[in-house]
C-alpha cells in the first residue's frame, strides 16, 4: 500500500468524521496555540529587555567613593578621584567613553533677569557620550577649553526653557556664583536610567574652571573630581572593563594588596540581567502551562483513536481478510493520528500567532515572529500525534482478523 | 480446570479441485467455520497441513499470510462487511489497496467487476442505498476484484431473504461455470444444493462426501 493512499484513507476517515475530529483537534489546537503565543511572548519581552541591556544606561558604571566606609585609624578618609585616573581609563579597551565630573552642591543659575536652582557640574567632553544626552544646538565642552579654562558652559533644555523661554540661548550669558559663563551649546535630557533626581536642570562647565573658579579644589587631591562614569562597547562584557578600573584605581589610590577598597563601583546591568530572567521563567512557566495543555489534548487524541478502533473492528478485521498486513493498519492509525494533529498543529499556531498579537499589543511588547518558536510548538503537537496514536494503532494492528469480523 | 481439549477440527482430510463448486454443510459447532478460516488463510492449524494454490498455509508468517489472502482468496461474509461510507466502487477495489505492486486501473476493474454481478450503474452508491441482495451482490464483486483462486462463501444466503438467495446462488454457479473455484459454508440444504459437491461436517470431522447428484438420488 503505497504513503499516498495510506495518506489518502486516513485523510478520508476523519473527514467522514466532522464533527469528531474537530473536538478531538481541539485539545491540541488549544495546547499549541497557547505554547506558540506563551513562547513568542517570552522571545518578544526577553528581545526587549536585550535592546534596553544594549542602552546606555545598562552600559554605564558609576565609580563613586565609598563614604559609608568606616573612618578607622588605618584607614584614610576616602579620597576623590583624579583627571588622571580617567585618562587611564579611558584607553581601557571597549570603553566607549570614560568621563570625571566634579558634583557640588546645588547652585543658583542665573541670567541678569531670572534665576532657577540647578546641578552645575564640571565636566570633560565625554559627558555628552557618557550620560546619552545629545547636543540639540551648539557645541559641547572641548578639551582646549578645559585647557585654556575657557568660561564657557552647555546648558540643558530645561535650563533653556526656565531662563530663556525656550529662545536660543547662544552666546548669552549666565552666572554661577558670580561667575560668568557664555552659553556656546543646549543638550537634551540625559537618558531617564543613569540620572539620579532631578536632572533636567544643569549646566555644564570645563572641569578646570568649574574647579577653579566655582566648586574650589580638593585639600588632598590635585586635579580631583567626584565621581567617574565609565561606558562600555555594545556587547561588551563589562566585568573585564571593571576588572581593569579597580587594577588603575588600586594603583592611584595607593591601596595595598587584600586591602578592601575605598571606592565603590555601580552599574545597572544587575537589576537588567535580574529582569530579563524572571522574564524568562515567566515566559517557561506559561509555556508549561501550554504543554499540559497539549498533553491532555494529546490524551485525547489517544482516547478518541482508541474508540474509534473499537468502532472500526468489523472494518479493521475486513481489511485484514482482504490482504491487509498489520503494518498496513498500523500506519493507518497512526497517519489518521498524525493528520490530525498536523491540522490541529495548523489551526493552533495561527491562533496563537494572534492571541500573541493581542497580548504584546496589550503588553506593549514588540510582537515577533519566531520561527524556532513556530518549529517547536508545531514539532510538539507533530510529537503528540506520533505518541498518542501509537497505542491505539498497535492495539489495531493487533486484532484478530476471525474475531474482528465478529465484533458486533 | 479448563484442561479438557477441544479440537474444532479432528483427522479432517479433504481435497478440492480448481474448478469445483464445493459447499461445506453442517451445524453449528460442526467445525465449519473453523474450516473455512483455515482455508481463507486466517487461521492455522496446530497439527496439519493446509496447501491451497500448492502453497503450506500452515507454516506463513502474518505478512505472507496477508499477502496470500490478498492474492488467492476472495471472501464473502454473511453480514456482507461493506464499508458504509464509501461507494460501492470504492468497497469492490479495496482489496487492490493493499497489492503490490500498485493496481493502476483499481476503479476500471471494480467497475468491471460490478457489471459482471449485475450492478454495473451502482456503482456511486453507498451500501445504505442498495438492496440486502445488491449489498451482496457488491460483495462478491469485492471478492471477484482481486482474481483470486478460490471465492470463499461464508453463509452468503444467511441475511438474506429465500428469493433474493436464489438470485445470488445463481449468480454464484453462473460463475464457476467461467472457472472460478467456489467454496459455500452453510448450515441449509437448500444452499447446498446449489454446489457440485456436498462435504458434511459433524463434531469437527468428515461425516459424508458426495457429489450433488448422488445426494439427489
Amino acid at each position: 500500500m503505497s504513503a499516498l493512499s495510506t495518506l489518502a484513507l486516513a485523510a478520508s476517515s476523519i473527514i467522514e468524521r466532522p464533527l469528531r475530529s474537530l473536538l478531538t483537534s481541539l485539545g491540541i489546537i488549544i495546547g499549541v496555540a497557547a505554547v506558540y503565543a506563551m513562547l513568542a511572548l517570552g522571545e518578544g519581552a526577553k528581545k526587549q529587555i536585550e535592546e534596553s541591556l544594549n542602552s546606555i544606561s545598562t552600559r554605564t558604571m558609576q565609580v563613586w567613593p565609598d563614604w559609608n566606609r568606616r573612618r578607622s585609624s588605618q584607614s584614610r578618609p576616602s579620597m576623590p578621584f583624579t583627571e588622571q585616573d580617567i585618562i587611564e581609563m579611558r584607553s581601557i579597551n571597549g570603553v566607549y567613553a570614560a568621563t570625571g565630573t566634579l558634583a557640588g552642591r546645588s547652585y543658583t543659575i542665573a541670567t541678569d533677569t531670572n534665576d532657577v536652582s540647578g546641578n552645575f557640574l564640571g565636566v570633560d567632553p565625554d559627558q555628552l557620550k557618557a550620560s546619552g544626552s545629545e547636543l540639540k544646538m551648539g557645541e559641547n565642552i572641548s578639551y582646549a577649553d578645559i585647557d585654556t579654562r575657557r568660561p564657557v558652559a552647555v546648558i540643558s533644555e530645561g535650563i533653556q526653557q526656565r531662563l530663556f523661554d525656550n529662545q536660543n540661548p547662544m552666546g548669552q550669558s549666565i552666572k554661577v556664583n558670580n561667575i560668568a559663563f557664555t552659553i556656546k551649546g543646549v543638550a537634551t535630557k540625559a537618558d531617564s536610567n543613569i540620572s539620579f533626581g532631578n536632572d533636567d536642570i544643569f549646566v555644564w562647565a570645563p572641569i578646570t574652571v568649574a574647579r577653579e573658579r566655582v566648586i574650589g579644589g580638593n585639600r588632598f587631591v590635585q586635579n580631583h573630581v567626584s565621581n567617574i562614569r565609565i561606558v562600555g562597547d555594545l556587547g561588551q562584557d563589562l566585568d573585564s572593563i571593571e576588572e581593569e578600573i579597580n587594577i588603575i584605581l588600586r594603583r592611584s589610590r595607593d591601596l595595598k594588596a587584600g586591602a578592601p577598597p575605598d571606592y565603590r563601583i555601580f552599574s545597572s546591568r544587575g537589576w537588567q540581567q535580574q529582569a530579563a530572567d524572571k522574564t524568562n521563567s515567566l515566559s517557561f512557566l506559561l509555556a508549561a502551562m501550554g504543554a499540559i495543555s497539549l498533553l491532555v489534548g494529546g490524551v485525547g487524541v489517544m482516547n478518541i483513536m482508541l474508540v474509534s478502533v473499537t468502532e472500526r473492528t468489523r472494518e479493521i478485521g475486513l481489511r485484514m481478510a482482504l490482504g491487509a498486513k498489520k503494518s498496513n493498519i498500523m500506519n493507518q492509525f497512526l497517519t489518521e493520528a498524525l493528520l490530525l494533529c498536523i491540522f490541529s498543529g495548523v489551526v493552533g499556531l495561527t491562533l496563537g500567532f494572534f492571541m500573541s498579537k493581542v497580548a504584546m499589543d496589550t503588553m506593549d511588547v514588540k510582537l515577533v515572529f519566531s520561527p524556532f518558536v513556530a518549529g517547536v510548538s508545531f514539532g510538539s503537537s507533530l510529537l503528540i500525534g506520533v505518541v498518542f496514536g501509537f497505542l491505539p494503532a498497535r492495539r489495531a494492528a493487533g486484532l484478530n482478523p476471525i474475531e474482528a469480523l465478529r465484533h458486533e | 480446570m479448563g484442561q479438557s481439549e477441544v479440537r474444532a477440527l479432528d483427522g479432517v482430510d479433504l481435497d478440492i479441485h480448481e474448478g469445483e463448486f464445493v459447499a461445506i454443510i453442517g451445524s453449528s459447532g460442526s467445525g465449519k467455520s473453523t474450516l473455512m478460516n483455515m482455508l481463507g488463510a486466517l487461521d492455522q492449524p496446530t497439527s496439519g497441513t493446509v496447501t491451497i494454490n500448492g502453497e503450506n498455509v500452515g507454516k506463513m508468517k502474518s505478512k505472507a499470510l496477508a499477502e496470500f489472502r490478498n492474492t488467492t482468496i476472495g471472501f464473502v461474509f454473511q453480514q456482507f462487511q461493506l464499508l458504509p461510507k464509501k461507494s460501492a466502487v470504492k468497497n469492490v477495489a479495496l482489496s487492490l489497496l493493499y497489492r503490490k505492486p500498485k493496481v493502476k486501473d483499481a476503479a476500471e476493474r471494480a467497475a468491471h467487476c460490478l457489471e459482471l454481478v449485475g450492478l454495473g450503474d451502482r456503482g456511486g452508491h453507498r451500501p445504505t442505498e442498495l438492496s440486502g441482495g445488491q449489498q451482496q451482490r457488491v460483495a462478491i464483486a469485492r471478492a471477484l476484484a482481486g482474481a483470486p483462486k478460490v471465492l470463499l462463501a461464508d453463509e452468503p444466503t444467511g441475511a438474506l431473504d429465500s428469493k433474493t438467495s436464489t438470485d445470488i446462488m445463481a449468480l454464484m454457479q453462473d460463475l464457476n461455470s467461467q472457472g472460478i473455484t467456489i467454496i459455500v459454508i452453510t448450515h441449509e440444504h437448500e444452499v447446498a444444493a446449489y454446489a457440485d459437491r456436498v462435504v458434511e461436517f459433524k463434531d469437527g470431522r468428515i461425516i459424508s462426501d458426495k457429489l450433488n447428484a448422488e445426494v439427489a438420488a
